[in-house]
C-alpha cells in the first residue's frame, strides 16, 4: 500500500525512505490506459541541436550535383578516410564524414542503421518551430507535450524507481513534455541533492519534513505553481534515490574530458548500469548551426574540410557513441539499448560564402546499437535542380514520425498510434 | 496623490526591478501608480554614485585584452553587482529584457563585444524601437553572432535576415491575426540588403572598446530588392539594411510582437484569443507614440492589466531574480570583492546563476532563455534550493570579506519575539507571500522543533536565530510560492 504525501509527512523525522511515495492522482491515472513497461528495452535519444548538415555527414560522394553545389565544402572520394587512413565509404553512393571513423566501424559490424531523407511536409526553416515539430510529433509544433512525454504518461507512471531522464543539459527537452509524469533532468550527479545547513545536522530531518509537507500539497494543476510543486517533490525524492544508486557504477571505459556528448553518455551509462528501471534517456549536444566555419576558416587551415566546427562535432558524436557502446557491452547491456539521433533539419545543399551552409530540410538520421538491422533505409533526396524547391531545398522521403513509430512499436512495445495520434509505416530498421 | 497598496508596490518593484526592501516598498506605496512608475522609469534622475564607486573599486575594465581582469566571469560579476546595488533597478531589468530579446552569446562573439552590446542595450533601452534595433544590428556583437560580417554580395548568409524577422521584430506569424508575416523569398531579399556590413577599430582611437560600423561597398549588393511583395508592405528598390529595419518597425505586426514580448516578460503570459484586445490596445501606443519603448512600457506598467490579480505572481522568477531578489529584500550583504580572481567567493553569484540555468552573456541560443516553466526542472529546482541554503547560512565575522553574507545582526532585526510573528515577518519580506495557514503552521512548527522533531518552543536567542531563523529563510525560499514573481 503506497503512502500519500501527507501520511508520509506525519510519520515523522527520518522514519521512511522517500523512495516509495507515489502521489495518489498518478496511480489512479495510471490505472487507465497503461502500456506494459518493459525495462529491459532501453532507448537513448541524442539530439544534435542547430540543424546538422546531412550532406556532409552521409556524403553522396558520387553525385555530381553535390560537388557542383558545394565547390568548397564537398568531400571527394579520396578524402573519405580517417586520420588513420581507414576509408569511411559505406557504399557506391555514400561515405561517412571522415571524422566518423568509430561509427563507420560500428556500421561494418552491423550496428548502425541510417535512414536517408528524413523530414516532414511543409518544412519550417526556423530552428525553434522545427524543433517543436520534432519534439511534439505535431506538424504544427503546437502544445507542450512531447512524444516521449506522451509515452512516459502512458508507460512509466507508477514505477517506483527512476525510469526516464534528460541528462547533462540545463533544459528539459520538449520531447519530454508530459501531462502527469515529471521527467527528471540531471545536469550532474554531485549537485543532484537536497542540501541543508551542515552546521546543524540534527535539524536536517526537520527541514526535509517541512519541505516535503509543503511540496506534498496538491496545488492547482495546469498552473505554474502546481507544476513547480510536483517538480519540487519529485526532485527531492528522486535525488535521494539517484544518490544511493550511482555510486555503484564501475567501468573500465575512459571517457575523454573534452567531449561534451561523451560526458552526457557516461552519465547515461552510470544510470543504466545502476538503476535497472532506467530505460528512457535523452542527451543533447548543440553547435550544429553551421552558417559559417563549418570547415576550416582560420588562416592556417582555410578551406580544410578535415577541421572546422562540423568535423569537431561529428568527431565528438562518433567517439562518444563508440565509448558508450563499449561501456554497455562491458556491463552486458548492449543488446538492450537502442540509440536514435536527430536534428531539427539539415542544411541546404548549396554552400554560402562563409565556409558554411544555411538552414535546409531533410537529412539522414542514425539509429544505432546491437538491436538494429544495419544498413540504409529511406531514399536519398534528389539534388537535381528540377527537384529542389524554390528556396533550393530538397524534398523529404521519410516522415520522422515513421521513425518514431518504428521505435515505439518495434522496440518499446507501445502502440505508436496512441502516442503519435495516427498510424505510420514501419521503416524496417528493427526486426 | 492616492497611494497604492503595499502588495501592489511590492509587485511593481519585483517586476520593474528585483524586489525591494520594506523601506523601498513603503516609499513606493505613497506615490500612486503614475508617480511610482514615473520614478522607476525616469531612472537617469536617480543618483547612482554609490554603486558607481563600488564598481570602480571592484573592477578594472581599462584593457579588454587583459584577460585576468576582463573576462566573461568578470562581466557577469560586474552585472550582478549592478543589479544588486543599483538604485535604478528598472535600468538593469530593461537591459536584461533586451539581452534576452537580442540573445547574443559571448561564446561566439567574445567578451569585449558582448560587453559593448550590454552598454548599448543599457543606454538605449527606452529609445524608439528602430533606433535601438539599428544600433544593435550595427554593433560588432550582432554582426558576429548572426554572421553579418560574412554576408556578402553574390553569396548571402541568411542568418541575421531570418532571426531579425522571426525573433527580433515580428515573429513568423502575426501575434493577433496568425497570418504569416514573411516568406522565404523575403529572407533571401533581406539578406541581400544587409550584405557588406562590417565594423572596425579606428586606428587613432585610444579607446580599445571603441568600434565603428561601416558598409563595405564592394561587398554590398547594390541592386534592386523586393520585400514583402504582394502585400501592403511591399517595397522595391536598392534597399539597404537600415531601410529594411525602417519598414519592419513600421508594421503593426512588429508592434504586436513587441507588446507580446514585453507582456510575457513583465506582466503575464498572453494567451491566444482572450488577449487580442490587450495586444491591440498597447500596439496602438507603440504606433501612436512614434515606436517609443519608454512610452510603451510606461503605458503597460500603469495599466489595469499590470495591477490586476491575474498578473500577481503570474510569472516564474528567472534565476537572476531568484538570486538578486532575496539579497535586496533581506538586506543581505554581497561583496563583489576586488578585480581579478582573488577567491572563488568573489564569483559566487555568477556561479550560482549558471547552475540555475541562466548564464549571463551566454544565452542558450538566439531565441533567448525559455521563461516560466522553462526555468524549472528537477535539476534547476534542486539548485535553487541549494542557493537558498547558501544565502541563508553564509556566516562571517568580517562583513567586508568578498562573498554573500547574512549577518547575525541583520537576522536579529528580522526575528520577532514569537514564532508566529517571525514567520509572518519573513514571509512578508520575501514576497509578500500568501501561503495559507497550513504552511504558516508548518513553518512555525519547524521553528519550534528540536532535533528529535518535538516541540521545544521558540525564543529568539543567538543560537536559535543562527540555527532556526536561517533554516526558516532556507525553507521559505524553497516554497513553490517563492519561485513565482
Amino acid at each position: 500500500m503506497p503512502v500519500t504525501r501527507r501520511q508520509f509527512i506525519k510519520r515523522g523525522a527520518g522514519m521512511v525512505t522517500v523512495g516509495i511515495v507515489i502521489p495518489k492522482f498518478w496511480l489512479s491515472a495510471a490505472r487507465g490506459e497503461q502500456i506494459d513497461f518493459t525495462p529491459r528495452r532501453k532507448l537513448v535519444v541524442i539530439q544534435l541541436a542547430g540543424g546538422n548538415d546531412g550532406f556532409n555527414t552521409v556524403v553522396p560522394y558520387t553525385d555530381a550535383r553535390y560537388h557542383s553545389l558545394r565547390p568548397t565544402l564537398a568531400f571527394r572520394d579520396a578524402e573519405l578516410k580517417t586520420n588513420n587512413g581507414t576509408s569511411t565509404i559505406i557504399s557506391n553512393e555514400f561515405g561517412l564524414h571522415p571524422a566518423m571513423g568509430e561509427i563507420k566501424a560500428l556500421y561494418d559490424e552491423g550496428r548502425v542503421a541510417i535512414v536517408l531523407g528524413v523530414g516532414y511536409p511543409n518544412p519550417n526553416l526556423s530552428h525553434f518551430l522545427s524543433m517543436d515539430i520534432w519534439h511534439t510529433a505535431d506538424p504544427n509544433g503546437v502544445g507542450s507535450r512531447g512524444w516521449l512525454g506522451k509515452y512516459a504518461d502512458l508507460a512509466l507512471i507508477g514505477q517506483p524507481s527512476l525510469t526516464a531522464a534528460s541528462i547533462g543539459s540545463l533544459d528539459l527537452p520538449k520531447s519530454f513534455g508530459a501531462e502527469r509524469f515529471v521527467v527528471p533532468n540531471i545536469i550532474n550527479f554531485s549537485l543532484y541533492n537536497f542540501i541543508a545547513d551542515p552546521n546543524y545536522p540534527g535539524d536536517y530531518n526537520n527541514q526535509t519534513n517541512t519541505f516535503n509537507f509543503a511540496a506534498g500539497r496538491t496545488l492547482s494543476t495546469g498552473s505554474f505553481i502546481g507544476a513547480i510543486n510536483n517538480t519540487a517533490f519529485e526532485s527531492v525524492r528522486g535525488a535521494q534515490q539517484v544518490q544511493k544508486s550511482i555510486s555503484n557504477y564501475k567501468s573500465s571505459i575512459a571517457y575523454p574530458a573534452n567531449n561534451p556528448l561523451a560526458a552526457g553518455l557516461q552519465m547515461v551509462a552510470q544510470l543504466m548500469t545502476t538503476v535497472p528501471e532506467a530505460s528512457l534517456l535523452y542527451v543533447q549536444m548543440g553547435g550544429f548551426d553551421s552558417h559559417s566555419d563549418q570547415i576550416g576558416d582560420r588562416q592556417a587551415d582555410r578551406g580544410n574540410k578535415g577541421v572546422g566546427d562540423h568535423a569537431t562535432l561529428l568527431k565528438w558524436f562518433s567517439e562518444a557513441i563508440k565509448l558508450f557502446h563499449d561501456d554497455l557491452t562491458e556491463h552486458g547491456l548492449a543488446d538492450d539499448v537502442l540509440m536514435m539521433q536527430w536534428s531539427e533539419f539539415g542544411r541546404r545543399p548549396d554552400e554560402n560564402a562563409s565556409f558554411g551552409t544555411d538552414h535546409g530540410t531533410a537529412a539522414p538520421i542514425f539509429v544505432l546499437g546491437n538491436p538494429v538491422r544495419s544498413g540504409l533505409y529511406g531514399a536519398q533526396p534528389s539534388l537535381a535542380a528540377t527537384e529542389l524547391d524554390p528556396a533550393g531545398n530538397v524534398k523529404f522521403n521519410v516522415d520522422f514520425r515513421e521513425v518514431y513509430a518504428t521505435i515505439l512499436d518495434r522496440w518499446l512495445g507501445a502502440d505508436s498510434k496512441a502516442v503519435l495520434g495516427a498510424q505510420y509505416p514501419n521503416v524496417g530498421f528493427l526486426g | 496623490m492616492a497611494g497604492i497598496t503595499y502588495d501592489a508596490a511590492a509587485h511593481l518593484l519585483r517586476r520593474m526591478g528585483f524586489g525591494g526592501s520594506p523601506a523601498e516598498i513603503d516609499d513606493i506605496t505613497s506615490r500612486g501608480r503614475e508617480g511610482a512608475v514615473d520614478l522607476l522609469i525616469n531612472y537617469e534622475q536617480i543618483d547612482n554614485r554609490a554603486m558607481e564607486d563600488m564598481l570602480r573599486s571592484s573592477f578594472d575594465f581599462s584593457d579588454p585584452f587583459d584577460f585576468p581582469r576582463f573576462n566573461r566571469g568578470e562581466l557577469q560579476r560586474w552585472w550582478f553587482t549592478r543589479m544588486t546595488y543599483t538604485r535604478r533597478p528598472f535600468e538593469e531589468k530593461m537591459t536584461l529584457f533586451w539581452h534576452n530579446h537580442f540573445a547574443t552569446s559571448a561564446s561566439k562573439t567574445g567578451d569585449l563585444f558582448v560587453y559593448n552590446q550590454n552598454l548599448t542595450l543599457r543606454s538605449h533601452a527606452l529609445d524608439q524601437f528602430e533606433s535601438l534595433l539599428l544600433r544593435v544590428a550595427q554593433d560588432p556583437a550582432m554582426l558576429l553572432w548572426l554572421d553579418g560580417i560574412t554576408n556578402v554580395r553574390g553569396k548571402p548568409n541568411e542568418n541575421f535576415a531570418r532571426e531579425l524577422q522571426e525573433l527580433f521584430t515580428m515573429g513568423i506569424t502575426d501575434a493577433v491575426t496568425g497570418e504569416p508575416n514573411y516568406t522565404e523569398q523575403d529572407v533571401k531579399e533581406i539578406a541581400r540588403a544587409f550584405t557588406g556590413w562590417k565594423f572596425f577599430h579606428p586606428r587613432n582611437d585610444p579607446n580599445p572598446f571603441s568600434y565603428q560600423f561601416i558598409v563595405n561597398p564592394p561587398e554590398h549588393d547594390n541592386t534592386t530588392k523586393t520585400i514583402y511583395g504582394g502585400t501592403q508592405w511591399a517595397r522595391t528598390g536598392n534597399l539597404d539594411g537600415a531601410d529594411v529595419i525602417g519598414v519592419i518597425c513600421a508594421r503593426r505586426a512588429t508592434a504586436r510582437y513587441v507588446v507580446k514580448k514585453l507582456f510575457d516578460f513583465f506582466v503575464y503570459p498572453l494567451g491566444e484569443a482572450i488577449d487580442r484586445a490587450t495586444i491591440e490596445k498597447f500596439a496602438d501606443v507603440y504606433m501612436n507614440r512614434n515606436h517609443s519603448i519608454k512610452e510603451l512600457v510606461s503605458a503597460i506598467f500603469t495599466s489595469d492589466e499590470f495591477f490586476s490579480q491575474r498578473a500577481r505572481f503570474a510569472l516564474v522568477k528567472s534565476p537572476v531574480e531568484i538570486i538578486v531578489g532575496p539579497i535586496r529584500m533581506l538586506g543581505a550583504r554581497y561583496n563583489p570583492g576586488a578585480s581579478a580572481r582573488e577567491a572563488a567567493s568573489n564569483n559566487i553569484l555568477p556561479a550560482v546563476s549558471i547552475f540555475l540555468g541562466q548564464e549571463l552573456f551566454n544565452p542558450p541560443d538566439v531565441s533567448g532563455w525559455k521563461l516560466n516553466l522553462g526555468w524549472i526542472n528537477t535539476s534547476t529546482l534542486l539548485n535553487r534550493f541549494t542557493y537558498a541554503d547558501l544565502l541563508a547560512i553564509n556566516r562571517t565575522r568580517d562583513l567586508n570579506a568578498p562573498g554573500l553574507w547574512l549577518s547575525q545582526e541583520q537576522l536579529r532585526s528580522l526575528a520577532k519575539k514569537n514564532s508566529k510573528k517571525t514567520v509572518k515577518k519573513l514571509l512578508s519580506i520575501l514576497g509578500p507571500l500568501d501561503v495559507g495557514s497550513e504552511i504558516v503552521a508548518a513553518l512555525r512548527n519547524y521553528l519550534e522543533s528540536d532535533d528529535g522533531g518535538n516541540s521545544a518552543g521558540f525564543a529568539p536567542d543567538d543560537l536559535t536565530i543562527d540555527k532556526k531563523v536561517r533554516g526558516l529563510i532556507h525553507l521559505i525560499m524553497c516554497l513553490s510560492e517563492f519561485q513565482l514573481n
